[in-house]
Order: structure tokens, then sequence, then C-alpha cells
């Protein structure tokens, strides 16, 4: 179970905060607000309630269609698992996306100096890749344990990169939830399986949820702390799961199965 | 399949609670973050987009929307959450809809063919001279007397666009209207406009406490797709409602039930009559069913009374055992009997019944057998059931049609064949163009219809289409190059519903009524216009009377206008500022049939009792009293009230038959025509001769693509593009099948080569094919056939990422056109076919 610490700033001065600093040019702009913070306030986390998911593929549409993502990369996608023997098989859905580690290997292994182009933002913890130090060298991709980040051809300099485009993936609507509105995949959810907040409020719905339910993350010996937290999905971490050694199928809806699965 | 301790602390904290506009949000979410959406910003520049509330159009749900408008250019589109349908969510496809404006294989212009039908030559034409070419066919047929060899034949034209579109042409004098509801589910609709006259159930989600579903895949598709579905999701998971879902294949429907109970293909009828038998038997219809049963027909007396009801129907049902279903469907009879029992005895419980179980030769007595167990057990039309249905009642602007309007008698089927085809049989349509005893057209008008794709037996259709004699001209409204289309003379460039206009009006499971409109997020490209405009400018050129409006625009201004309610709250300006509107005081509706009529009115003059139905009518003429009630032609529409045992109701009015105000469970409209007048299970004849190597062939749609309009948006394409057969390990072992091997498939008419999607989430004995694949048209996405002169990206940048190279088998080569003899529904469930290893 997470801690929960009182938050020092209200929510309100702090969507101001960060609102002022995403007025700019791009997102990642915010870049200078990581210095100023002191320490982390805020932490955003997702919890994905997977008795609410239908499996719709709502979350991946919306997110692709948000930002426009490349055909073949994903941001966020819904991966769905069938197991167990006929007529007693089940079909298990699990909505995916960036885990906004505390512990986050991709930024360990981002080389640019004197600053990371990929970085844990202090504020809110949201892990972000500024677009203009991205050097193109795909380390943090291979850093990932969870698949969760790609190249964007069509961002970055085409010459700072080599031509590699810059490193991209969930930032949990940075845009829209800096401005007071809910992530594009939340919004859309017809389940409302996902939920948005802040941990470190308590009074939050996703800080309720974490401390009431009994939660999974995906690869906790991985030691990467996600922010993302699964309800009903304790198969995950079940030691030995008897449905899947009878039949076991995964469909991520992505352009390559990755070898870098959660199980 | 909900984890047992996490189960037992729901409730505190997902509790929900409505705020402002009617949008549920749970608590903490909101305090979280203020706004649910109908905002948007750019992730590049952090500024705000336009906000549009329009309507989607990606399947016949029709929600409201929101898109969002950067620099002039569509960018997002999600839903608008002051909608009491959608309450703020959208699916897959709606979310999919905004590659509709930018496909590259959109067609800009107006577009004549030049070489042979079906080559992909085209040459571009101006808009006068393709609507010159129209109106002057038109003409032609007019001064000839045969206008009604002008056929307009459309796949959805809704509300508005049904208005304008269908007004013209009845305007001008043609009847020769098709659709295509009979590919659909307009089994299901004649089958309850027998029952309980006019069609559309609504499953109360909000208020269930057990769902038991009959071949719906509800949470992926449905003809009321997320105003319901997600209420399903959020009874299920707030309240702990159970579904018990009957399949042959585990859909995400199936797999987010309590249990998915397999099914054998085309059963479900023998199960839901072994369920009455359970009910009947056991007493269970005692309190709310024998209440209900007051309201029911079972029997030829109309005054019988609810004894004789009861022993009516255990007369009715007493063969059939759920030993006795447990040996057709494969069900075991103990299954049957608790759920039965489950159902009659959990209230409120609602009963949801689609394609799995009307799809079928025995389509029309499953669904009456549905009614039925919901009538025995009183879980009908109140809060938690199956309710009748509440859509907008818009106050539509006038277009007069001409005086005489003729007509070519090819919609409803071969003499014979459908007994009533209150929807009509889409899938005959052209078989009889060919067969041409009934005429054929001199133009074939299609628009927004597909029928080389939507139908069965797609060679044939294509031939038809190809061939000059029996089609002389062919033009197609289509934003895109559609899979009949490429085989059309003269192609109209429509605009995508990104870029209409019109005045909606579909299904509220609120039981309330949403008005709400459509309106352009951009621009139209090219020259592409909305048929629904285009209409004005022929009845033009033609001398047509389309009464007040202008344009189409100008009839959703003067609906906004003319309707009560909307036009207080402000009219058109209200409607393109807020996108919807409905009453916020009006209670939701429940129990339409049980309203005492006063005696003034079934007494008034001109209203006279049919004895042997119990109507009071106001016949047209003595000689219609003298004929009766059933037997004249378009009683219904003279229906005043029901005379029951215990007074003079309301009832349950007739809307396209002659029934009685009852829910007519016993009905002589299907005596007349040779059916059993009670409901009956029906064995399908094809599945008893089959040999030990057939299989069935089922059809199915997947949650991110709708039947055949939405593969060529990319990002749905992406996430299924695909559609192997599933097929159960020990079917496919039995024929030497692995998962992904290449397969035959073959049929009476015709065989397909697939792949297998070897999978323990289907019943033996089936094989289940996706639709939405197998594109040959329909864009580079979709197919790689490109539209005409578009070898240009159109700024479509991601083309060259596409990096999947299978577009999947239409199934639709190797399913017959046959229609369920009652009502004419197309039998997608229903084929004999053969699997072999290729
Ligand atoms: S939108 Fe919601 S219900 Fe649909 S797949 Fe995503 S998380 Fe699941
Ligand atoms: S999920 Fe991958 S990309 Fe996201 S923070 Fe963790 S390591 Fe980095
Ligand atoms: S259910 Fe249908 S109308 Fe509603 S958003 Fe989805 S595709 Fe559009």
């Amino acid at each position: 179970m997470t801690t929960v610490s009182t938050p020092t700033m209200t929510r309100r001065q702090m969507l101001k905060r960060v609102g002022a600093a995403t007025a700019g040019v791009t997102v990642v702009a915010a870049a200078p607000m990581a210095a100023r913070a002191a320490k982390q306030e805020v932490r955003y986390a997702m919890v994905i309630d997977t008795r609410r998911c239908s499996g719709c593929q709502a979350c991946s549409i919306a997110c692709k269609a948000e930002f426009e993502v490349p055909l073949g990369a994903v941001r966020s996608w819904v991966e769905h698992v069938e197991v167990g023997k006929y007529p007693n098989v089940e079909r298990r859905m699990l909505p995916r996306l960036c885990n906004q580690c505390s512990e986050p290997p991709c930024v360990d292994v981002c080389p640019t100096e004197p600053k990371k182009a990929t970085y844990k933002r202090k504020e809110d913890g949201i892990v972000v890749v500024d677009e203009s130090l991205c050097i193109g060298c795909a380390k943090c991709l291979e850093a990932c344990p969870y698949d969760a980040r790609f190249m964007n051809p069509f961002k970055g300099d085409p010459v700072k990169t080599k031509g590699n485009g810059v490193a991209d993936k969930c930032d949990f609507c940075l845009h829209r939830i800096s401005q007071g509105v809910q992530p594009s995949c939340v919004n859309t959810c017809q389940g409302k399986a996902r939920i948005f907040g802040d941990l470190n409020d308590p009074t939050s719905a996703v800080a309720k949820l974490v401390e009431e339910f009994d939660t999974t993350v995906l690869l906790r010996d991985k030691k990467t702390k996600p922010s993302v937290f699964y309800i009903d999905a304790d198969y995950l971490e079940a030691k030995k799961d008897p449905k899947a050694d009878q039949y076991f199928r995964l469909d991520t809806h992505r352009k390559e199965a990755s070898s870098k699965r959660w199980s | 399949m909900l984890n047992r301790r996490n189960f037992l602390k729901l409730g505190a904290v997902t509790a929900t609670t409505t705020v402002a506009g009617g949008a549920c949000l749970s608590t903490q979410a909101a305090k979280d973050l203020p706004q649910w959406g109908n905002k948007d910003f750019s992730p590049t520049t952090g500024k705000s987009r336009k906000a549009i509330p329009s309507a989607c159009w990606q399947c016949v749900t029709r929600c409201a929307n929101m898109g969002y408008v950067e620099d002039g250019r569509l960018v997002k589109i999600e839903s608008n959450v002051n909608s009491i349908r959608t309450e703020g969510v959208m699916c897959a496809k709606g979310q999919g809809a905004v590659n509709h404006t930018y496909d590259p294989d959109r067609i800009l212009y107006p577009m004549q063919r030049v070489g042979e039908r079906g080559s992909d030559e085209w040459k571009r034409i101006s808009w006068d001279e393709a609507l010159d070419m129209i109106a002057a066919r038109m003409k032609k047929n007019r001064d000839a007397g045969t206008p009604e060899k002008v056929v307009y034949h459309y796949g959805r034209a809704k509300a508005s666009h049904s208005k304008t579109i269908g007004g013209f042409f009845k305007a001008y004098g043609t009847g020769s209207i098709g659709n295509h509801t009979a590919l659909c589910e307009g089994g299901k609709w004649t089958a309850q406009e027998l029952t309980w006259g006019g069609h559309y159930d609504n499953w109360d989600f909000d208020n269930t406490k057990f769902v038991l579903n009959f071949g719906s895949n509800v949470l992926e598709t449905h003809t009321n797709h997320i105003p319901t579905a997600h209420r399903l999701l959020w009874a299920m998971a707030e309240k702990g409602v159970e579904m018990v879902t009957f399949d042959v294949r585990l859909s995400n429907t199936a797999a987010k039930s309590k249990e998915w109970v397999p099914i054998k293909s085309g059963t479900d009828g023998a199960v839901l009559a072994a369920m009455i038998n359970v009910v009947m038997s056991e007493g269970l219809y005692k309190g709310d069913g024998e209440e209900f049963l007051k309201y029911t027909r079972v029997t030829e007396d109309v005054n019988a009374d609810v004894p004789a009801k009861i022993a009516a129907i255990k007369a009715g049902v007493k063969d059939y055992t759920p030993k006795w279903a447990e040996k057709i469907s494969g069900v075991p009879a103990s299954k049957i009997t608790a759920l039965a029992r489950k159902f009659a005895t959990t209230k409120p419980a609602v009963l949801v019944s689609y394609r799995g179980l009307v799809a079928h030769y025995n389509g029309n007595e499953g669904e009456r057998l549905a009614q039925l167990l919901c009538a025995v057990t009183g879980q009908i039309d109140k809060p938690g059931t199956r309710m009748k249905a509440v859509g907008a009642g818009w106050k539509w602007p006038k277009i007069p049609s001409a005086k005489k309007i003729k007509k070519l008698d090819i919609f409803d089927g071969f003499p014979g064949q459908v007994a009533y085809p209150t929807h009509h049989v889409a899938e005959t349509v052209l078989p009889m163009i060919k067969d041409g005893r009934n005429g054929r057209p001199d133009m074939y008008i299609m628009y927004c219809w597909t029928p080389a794709y939507a139908n069965g037996h797609i060679g044939e259709a294509i031939e038809i289409l190809k061939d000059e004699k029996l089609m002389p001209f062919i033009v197609s409204v289509d934003p895109f190059y559609g899979d009949s289309t490429m085989y059309a003379d003269l192609i109209l460039p429509d605009t995508p519903f990104t870029e209409r206009w019109t005045a909606e009006d579909m299904v509220d499971p609120a039981q309330i009524g949403e008005f709400y409109i459509r309106q352009p997020f951009t621009k139209p490209l090219g020259e592409a216009r909305d048929f629904s405009d285009v209409v004005f400018d022929l009845a033009k050129r033609l001398g047509v009377d389309m009464g007040k409006a202008k344009s189409h625009e100008d009839f959703v201004r003067l609906a906004c206008e003319n309707t009560p309610g909307v036009k207080d709250a402000g009219g058109f300006e209200y409607m393109k500022k807020h996108g919807v509107w409905h009453d916020k005081n009006a209670t939701p509706q429940q129990q339409v049939y049980n309203r005492p009529v006063p005696e003034s009115v079934y007494k008034a003059k001109g209203v006279v009792l049919d004895k042997a139905s119990g109507v009071y009518w106001k016949p047209a003429s003595e000689a219609d009293a003298k004929k009766g009630y059933v037997a004249t032609k378009g009683a219904y529409k003279k229906y005043v009230a029901q005379q029951m045992p215990h007074g003079v109701f309301s009832g349950f009015a007739p809307d396209k038959v002659n029934k009685s105000g009852y829910l007519e469970l016993w009905s002589p409209l299907l005596k007349a025509k040779g059916f059993n007048p009670f409901p009956t299970w029906i064995p399908i004849p094809e599945h008893q001769k089959m040999g030990p190597d057939d299989l069935v062939l089922t059809t199915f749609k997947h949650a991110a693509q709708t039947h055949s309009r939405t593969m060529n948006c990319k990002y749905l394409a992406e996430v299924y593009h695909n559609n192997p057969a599933w097929i159960n390990p020990v079917t496919a072992k039995a024929r030497g099948i692995y998962d992904g091997d290449r397969i035959k498939v073959t049929s009476e008419v015709g065989e397909i080569v697939t792949k297998a999607r070897v999978t323990e989430a289907i019943i033996p004995g089936v094989v289940a094919i996706s639709h939405h694949c197998g594109h040959w048209a329909y864009g580079r996405y979709a197919s790689g056939r490109r539209a005409p002169s578009t070898d240009e990206e159109r700024g479509d940048r991601d083309f060259k990422f596409k990096w999947w190279t299978e577009n999947g088998v239409h199934p639709n080569w190797v399913i017959p056109n046959s229609p369920d003899p009652i009502n004419g529904q197309q039998r997608w469930m229903d084929t004999v076919v053969q699997v072999t290893r290729v």
C-alpha cells in the first residue's frame, strides 16, 4: 500500500502553477518548473478498475487521435487475454499505458547532458520527454520494461535525432490535466474503468481506491514503483495461474506483440 | 468474473452523483478534476481547441458528440458531457470518426464512369452536369408515367435525412424506396410489432437487478450501443448486477458476464420455451405475471380471464421441458431451470435479445418467446425490465407527397416468400431485379448503401450490379470509393457525417427522449455535398415542391423552431450552441399499456368495437367496419383503445400491423398466414439435415468497427483489420486444423479461403467469422484500392506507416440471401458450411 502524505499545496494552487508553466509553446517547456518545485507535492496516478473495462478500445483510439500518434505506435493500448478451457474460458482486459514509474529506468539511461531529455517531473511525478533535448538514441525504449515508449518520426529536429525522431509516450494528457480536464482516455471510457487523480491527496478517488482495494502493479519485481494500479488483476501477480496453463492467447492490438510482457 | 474480495468492497468508493447537465461523474473524480470534458487543448501549443457540439453517425446509435477544431482542421471527437443518453462517454468507433474527414480516399468531385463498370476509370464532371443527368432521367420517367422506375435505396437515412431525401422522392412520385433493415435486425422489430406494436425495446440497466441475455453483444455493438452499454457496465460494477449471456461465442459481452452459456446456433428459442415451461409449471407467474397477463392475449378468445390464459400458456408450452431443450440446445436442463427461476424471481430483471436470437429461420418466434417469458413473469415495460423505448419527437416541416405514388414491388421478397415484411426484405432486392418479374429500375440510386458488401452472396450481387441490361443506370451517393460505388455509373460525393446537418432522435435509455442535432465540424472538402441538400437542387430542376425549407440546414432550423420545448429553449441557436436538449421536468416513460381510456373517447362518434379483436377503432367506411379490424388494410392507423375484461385501456397500440391492443401472443395475423398463432419452437430446416462434417457459420461484430462503413478509418483499421475464423480446438483437430492455418469454408453458394483462429472461446460445431473485413474497395486502408484520381497522399502522413498487410475475408461470399419466412430478416447465423485445411 502507498503512503499517503498530506499535500502542502491546494489543488487549486497546483493547477494554477502547472497551468501557467504549460501555457507556453510546448508542454515540455514546463521543464523549469521542475527546478522550482522543492519536493513532489502531487503524485498523479491512474487506477484501472478492470471490472469496469469491456475491452472496447475507445481509450486506445481516443489517445491516438488526441496526439495524432503515428500508425504502428501507441501511447495507450488494451490487451485481451483468453485463458481457460472451453467452456470455462475467460477473456481478461488489460488497458495499458506508461506507468509513470517512481523509479523510472527510462530516465536512468537517458544520456543527454547536462539535462536529461526524459525526466520525472518533481511537481507531479509525470515522466516526460523534452523533445528539444532528445537526441533520438532510443536507449529509453530499451530500458522501459513495459514497452510503453516509441520513436515518433513526426517530432524533433531531424539533424539532432539523426532522423530517428524523438522518444514519445503517455504523459497523462498533461496538456489537459494542467487545465483541469480529464485525460482523453478517461473521458471516453464507457465503463469509467480509468480513474485519474492525485495519489497524494487522500480525498482523491485514486487514493481512496488504492487504499480500499487490493491493487496490482505490473512487474512489481522490477522495482519501478508504477503509478498505475489495477483493480481485479490479481492473476498478474499469481505465482501460478492455473487457467493460463490450460490455454493462453494474448491479443495486444499493437503492431508487434512485444517481448516485454507483464508475464 | 469478479474478485470476491474486491466485490464486497464495492459501493462506498464508486458511489456516483449527478452533476449539472445530467452527466454522471464519480464524486471524487469530479473533485479531482472538475471538468469531465467538452474542452480540449492542443498538446503541442496548449491552445484551446474550438469545441463544436454535434452527433456521431458511425453506427445507428447516433450519440451526441463534440468535435474539436484547430486551425480549421477537425482534430478530435469526444462525447458531449451534457447528453443524457451517453452521459459523457463514447465508443472506439465514435473516436475513430475523426479519420473520415481526411480519408485520402474520399471522393471530392462528381465522377462519371468512362470505362467498363468496375474498371476504376472515371472522369470528373461538374455538379450541374451530374444533376442534369439525374433530373433528365427522372423527368423522362415522370413523363412516361413510370416514376416508380426511379429507385432510391438507402442503407441508413434517419431523422431529418429520411424526411428530406425520402420526402423528395415521394414528392416526385416514386414509392420505390428500399432500406437495409432486414440485414440488421428488422426481424426483431416485426416480432415486436406483432406483439406490442411500435418497435424498439429499451433495456433498463439503470434500474435492473439481473440481466438475461440471448445473443446480444451489447458491450461491443448495438443499435443503441453506448447509451445502453455504459449503463450496463456501471450497473455490474457499482451495484453488482449479474448478467448471464447465451452465445455461441465468448464475445466481450459474454466475457463480462457472470456466466457465459454456450449454446448451439439457432436454438435460443428452445431454451426460452423451456424457461416459460418452468415458470408455468412452478407457478412463478403468480403475482406480477398474473397481473400482466390481464394485458396479454394468449388465446383466440379476447375476453379470456387470467386463469384461462394461464391454462392456455401451460398447454402451449407443456412439451417444452428443460430436458427437451437440453437435447436441442446443449444447455443443461438444470441450468435452464435455475436461470428461469432466477429471472422470474429477481425483480426487476431484464431480458435482452438480439441477432443471436433473431437472425435465424426461427427468429420471429424466438423474439415472440422472449416477449412471452417477459409477460408471464411480469418483467416488462416497467423500470428495470425490457421497456417500450422513447425517442425525441420532432415536429418536422412538411414536404407534400405527390398525389399519386407508384412503386416497384421488389422490396418485400419474392411472391409468397415472406408473411409480414414490415421492414422490407433488403437481401432479395437485387435477386428480384435480376428475376425481373416485378419490373426493374431505370435508375438505381444508392445512398449510404453498399448492396454488394452488405448482402449475402456477394458474387451474385456484383454480377447484377455489373449488368447494364438489369441495371441501366446506377448512381451512388458516397463520401468514399465504396465496394458497391465502384460499380456505379455516376458518383455524387456525399459529405461524411462530420460535415453535415441533421436533427436527430435516437432512443434514450433514460426513457425521457433527447433532442439533438448534428452540425458540420468543418466546411465540406472539395465539392462534397450532403445529399439532403442536393435533393433541394434536384427538386428545383424538376419543379418538385419541398415545402418551406430551402436546404437541409434550413430544414433542421425549422424543426428546431417548430418543436415545442426545443423552441422555448432557444430553438436553432440553442441547439447549435449546446447540441442537446431534453425536458428536465419529464418523468421517465413506463407502462404505456394500462391507462384507462375514458368513455368519451371510445364511445366517440365514428368509433366502433371490433368484437373479434376487442379493438375500438374508427373504420373509414361501413364496408371496412363489416370487414373487421384485422382484415382491413391499414386498420391499425385507426386504433383507439382495447377492451379487456377489466376495462378499456390504452393497450399496446399497433404500429405497422392490425394487432389488438393486447401484448398479442396469440396472433390472428400469423394464423391467417398459416403459422402457429402461439409462440412456437421451430427447428431450423438446414440444421436438421447436417452431416457429421458440417458446421454452422455464424457472424459477429467487433467493438472497434461498424459493419461496413469504418474500415477506412485508419485508427480503427489498425486495431481491427483481420478476421480469422474462430473455431473450437476439438472441431479444428477433427479436421487437422491448427491455429493460423489457411482454411477453406464452403457453402452452397461459394467458398472462401481464410485463416483459422483456434480458440477455446467458441462452442464446438460452429465457425464464426466477423463482418467488417475483406473489403475490395473503400480506400487504401480498407483494401488498397484507391479512389479515382487521388494519387496524392492528401496530407495523410500516416499511410507510409501502415504496417498491416492482411485485410481479412468477408464471410458474405458464402452466406446465401435467405429471409426468415415470417418477417424477412436475413438469416446471418444459419449457413451450413464445410471447413477444410488448405
Ligand atoms: S475505454 Fe474503458 S472500457 Fe474501453 S478498453 Fe479502455 S479502459 Fe476498457
Ligand atoms: S513505464 Fe516505461 S516509459 Fe513509463 S516511466 Fe516506466 S520505464 Fe519509463
Ligand atoms: S455508439 Fe455508435 S453513435 Fe455512439 S459513439 Fe459509438 S459509433 Fe458513435
